[in-house]
């Protein structure tokens, strides 16, 4: 979308005290307009609508860059005294506005967190600062010949302490599990500045450190983790298997999870990326090609006047679903071995074996478009994505549940992933029209430009209501990985329900004086 | 008003009990009601479900007896997953779910014995291990009461990214924080274990090889390891569908270097119970090896970690000796209860402020 071309924020007279006092502490502040800029979005559709229009509605007062824990407990304990917000940031990967400053305050970037990795092979663990990011992660552990086996599409940029925030999962989650099931231990700094640090070993009472992770900033802000690795698997089988419908892809997904297999990938496609996916993509009628690739921006802007034809669309198409599995081994054998066995479950649910290039071809476009998201902003477009979870019974009618109430207001498109022996998360992009390409409001007025934000980030919402109001509907949570956010928190009453109260209780035990992350989690 | 008055005032059936008060439940929202009072006064709570252990209620206090809240609504053989009441025993919910074709897993003896409720708030906090060498807590989701009364539950979903997970309120607490009332509970499907055995030279090159097992992802699902007269003697079984003959496999090629296969394994040598006066542990990899001088060892919820593991002494020495040497080597005695350790607890993560501010915010005893 290129540069800032916009007005940056200024600095406030309480970010530069602030600024100085941070500094007294030694810790690195600044309150350049560039830096408040960069601390005040992250990679939201909300947040990419604000910079398509040049607008800053949440600056930070000040930018902290802490290198330890004891800086970042000397930082806390001066915003407590403050009574000053504290609103932790990683590499702003996020996507659903969880690090976004609602109320100003200090943005505490954690990406200097980056104490010394410590990989014991032996023991099977990794001590890892929270700033570290997951590909320089990986890059180090493939070097010692191991792996988290955490992969989520925003590995290259996101921190380690952003995934343990948001609960994060990954790519090989059916294999791996979550970053919930891959810590040891947790080093983190509560809302008094007292420094927690979670005990690896056997414990009584409740489990500290489940309490702390995906706490979005709100109670503690991570500082380190030890973390479960594994030898690098040497050999990936891949296969695409095409099922005559939805319903059979699912059915075989249960069934290999149930059977006890821990494949790397299973991730079933809905029917369009089947085709997209396949051989003949010419197949595919041309609005929604025009969908799929980002490309002709008047075109796709123009199609997406009507995401109501374009859903029905859909709906017309072959009902064919392609199940991607893949099986990681240390012997080229073994992968092959438990793919087989998948196979032949698949085979008894009419799966169809398209042999390996099906299912890397879809793999790769996997890769592409976790990217891709950029240019359709800029041709005038929103793409909102959204991660659900339920059980296996509900798990297609969840899916048709969302496409039914956001059909009329965004384009849907649906994957079946993360699966587990009891259900799976159904990934959900919404694509919509936003208003002008950033080229045009580039030379518009400011008027203009908030006009046109403005009908944009009502269509988005509009569309995202919809899609969370049918997932908690259909009973579903709201959220597999990705984090409640300043997007979703609206439907969290409905997700917790009384357990809200339990979510206030920790507020209050973490963060007595209420600075953390201040307007997320209805906290 | 006291609390006799207002338990009574509330709708439930009470009873003296020893210097305290019995309750039994009838339903949830009764339960619900009970909670609300006994917290709205502060006194001391204890809980019971079928098969837990009998015990009185505390002096002055209240004991809430969940016998009643044994119902099994649901069991989805094709999910796998079954819900049920607290106060409904292990080993009713295992008959049941196993009519359907389904198991919850190999568990501790004490687990086994207890009820739904014990096994999610006692010190398991309701993990097993699961594929893939992990432990996994065996409830999807709970129903848990707060202290006012109000009946909190989470959405039953395989993950969940919607802040904390706030079941681990009532996980492992012992019923201090919450009181869970129901739960979704995961389940296996019920197959044939696979077993095989192998010889070692001790009793901790033994525990050194279910480590490498474990460690590669093979994790059995329960393990024996029996002091031999010229060494120690390993005994591992899979469950799983399609799984278990892979992985017992590759766990044969794996100790092939190391370990000695027998040729057969004897009946029921994994599934018998220990002899003597046997203990339940947590116990870490390297606390297993420090206790291997000592006795037999009968694994179960195995991870890349560690165990739960059941200690015994030959010639039937006393428990309380068992437990002595089990927290030598570093290991955390969950059973028998008098045996059971408590901590550590947050105090020693640096969380005790924390915890102290929470039970306040609660309205519960510390």
């Amino acid at each position: 979308m290129g540069g800032v071309t916009g007005p940056l924020p200024s600095a406030s007279a309480r970010g530069k005290a602030l600024r100085r006092e941070i500094a007294a502490l030694g810790v690195a502040a600044s309150c350049d307009a560039p830096d408040l800029w960069a601390a005040s979005r992250d990679c939201s559709a909300g947040a990419l609508l604000w910079t398509k229009a040049r607008v800053v509605p949440h600056p930070p007062d000040v930018v902290a860059w802490p290198e330890d824990v004891d800086q970042v407990a000397a930082l806390l304990r001066l915003a407590a005294q403050r009574e000053v917000p504290v609103v932790p940031m990683g590499a702003g990967t996020g996507s659903v506005g969880g690090s976004i400053p609602l109320r100003g305050g200090i943005v505490l970037d954690t990406q200097r967190l980056t104490r010394p990795l410590e990989i014991d092979l032996p023991g099977g663990s990794v001590q890892v600062g929270a700033g570290v990011s997951g590909n320089r992660l990986e890059e180090l552990l493939a070097h010692a010949g191991a792996t988290l086996g955490h992969f989520p599409a925003s590995l290259p940029a996101a921190t380690v302490g952003g995934w343990l925030a948001t609960r994060s999962a990954g790519l090989l989650s059916s294999r791996h599990g979550a970053i919930a099931d891959m810590v040891l231990s947790l080093e983190a700094v509560d809302g008094a500045g007292e420094i927690l640090r979670t005990l690896e070993g056997p414990s009584g009472g409740p489990d500290l450190a489940q309490l702390l992770l995906g706490n979005e900033g709100t109670l503690a802000i991570f500082t380190s983790a030890r973390l479960r690795i594994w030898r690098r698997p040497r050999e990936r089988w891949v296969r695409g298997v095409r099922f005559p419908s939805l319903r059979d892809g699912l059915r075989a997904m249960r069934d290999v999870l149930r059977a006890g297999l821990r494949p790397a990938i299973a991730r079933l496609h809905d029917p369009l990326d089947t085709l997209l996916s396949g051989a003949d993509p010419l197949r595919v009628p041309q609005p929604l090609r025009w969908l799929a690739e980002g490309a002709q921006a008047e075109a796709l802007r123009l199609s997406l006047r009507a995401p109501l034809l374009l859903n029905r669309l859909v709906d017309a198409l072959p009902a064919a679903s392609l199940l991607v599995l893949a099986f990681d081994g240390e012997r080229a054998d073994d992968a092959a071995h438990e793919g087989e066995v998948a196979l032949a479950i698949c085979d008894r649910v009419r799966g169809e074996n398209l042999g390996p290039s099906a299912g890397e071809r879809s793999l790769e476009a996997l890769h592409r478009s976790s990217w891709a998201q950029a240019p359709l902003f800029a041709a005038g477009a929103f793409v909102e994505t959204l991660d659900v979870a339920t059980t296996w019974e509900r798990a297609e009618a969840l899916g048709l549940a969302v496409r039914r109430a956001a059909e009329g207001l965004a384009f849907v498109r649906a994957h079946f992933a993360n699966a587990a022996p009891e259900g799976c998360a159904v990934e959900l992009s919404l694509l919509g029209f936003a208003g002008a390409p950033a080229g045009e409001i580039a030379g518009a007025s400011r008027d203009d430009a908030e006009a046109d934000l403005e009908d944009a980030q009502q269509r988005r919402e509009a569309a995202l209501a919809a899609a969370l109001s049918a997932v908690a509907d259909e009973g579903a949570t709201i959220s597999h990985h990705s984090g409640v956010g300043a997007s979703r928190h609206v439907f969290l009453r409905r997700e917790l329900g009384e357990g809200i109260r339990q979510l206030r209780a920790l507020k209050k035990a973490f963060d007595p004086r209420g600075i953390l992350n201040p307007g997320k989690l209805l906290l | 008003m006291t609390v006799r008055d207002d338990l009574a005032a509330a709708g439930a059936t009470l009873v003296e009990d020893g210097e305290g008060i019995r309750v039994t439940p009838s339903s949830v929202a009764s339960l619900a009601r009970a909670v609300a009072v006994v917290r709205a006064h502060r006194v001391a709570l204890r809980l019971r479900g079928s098969g837990d252990a009998p015990v009185n209620a505390p002096p002055s206090g209240v004991l809430l007896d969940l016998g009643s809240l044994d119902r099994i609504a649901t069991v989805n053989s094709a999910t796998g997953i079954a819900r049920v009441e607290a106060g409904c025993s292990v080993a009713a919910l295992e008959s049941a779910v196993r009519r359907a074709g389904c198991t919850l897993g190999p568990l501790l003896p004490s687990v086994r014995a207890g009820s739904v409720g014990a096994w999610l708030a006692g010190p398991t906090r309701g993990a097993r291990g699961i594929a893939g060498a992990r432990r996994e807590t065996a409830a999807l989701s709970l129903a848990a009461i707060l202290p006012d009364g109000r009946i909190a539950e989470g959405r039953a979903a395989p993950a969940k990214a919607v802040g904390p997970d706030l079941a681990h309120l009532s996980l492992g607490g012992g019923g201090r924080l919450c009181v869970i009332a129901a739960a979704w509970i995961r389940l296996f499907p019920a197959t044939p274990a696979l077993a095989s055995a192998w010889s070692c030279p001790d009793v901790a090159a033994a525990v050194s090889a279910l480590e490498l097992v474990c460690q590669r992802r093979l994790a059995p699902a329960r393990a024996r390891i029996l002091v031999g007269a010229d060494g120690a003697r390993l005994a591992l079984a899979w469950e799983g569908v399609e799984s278990a003959a892979i992985e017992r496999d590759r766990a044969a090629r794996l100790l092939a270097a190391t370990c000695s296969p027998l040729p057969e394994v004897p009946a029921n040598w994994v599934r018998d119970p220990a002899e003597g006066h046997p203990i339940e542990v947590d116990a870490r990899w390297a606390s297993l090896r420090g206790w291997s001088p000592h006795g037999d060892l009968h694994l179960f919820g195995l991870h890349a970690g560690g165990s739960f593991a059941v200690f015994s002494l030959p010639e039937a020495r006393a428990a309380e000796e068992c437990a002595a040497l089990a927290r030598a080597a570093g290991a955390r005695v969950i059973a028998p209860r008098r045996l059971r350790d408590t901590g550590p607890g947050w105090e020693a993560a640096g969380a005790g402020a924390a915890w102290q501010r929470l039970v306040e915010v609660l309205g519960v005893e510390a």
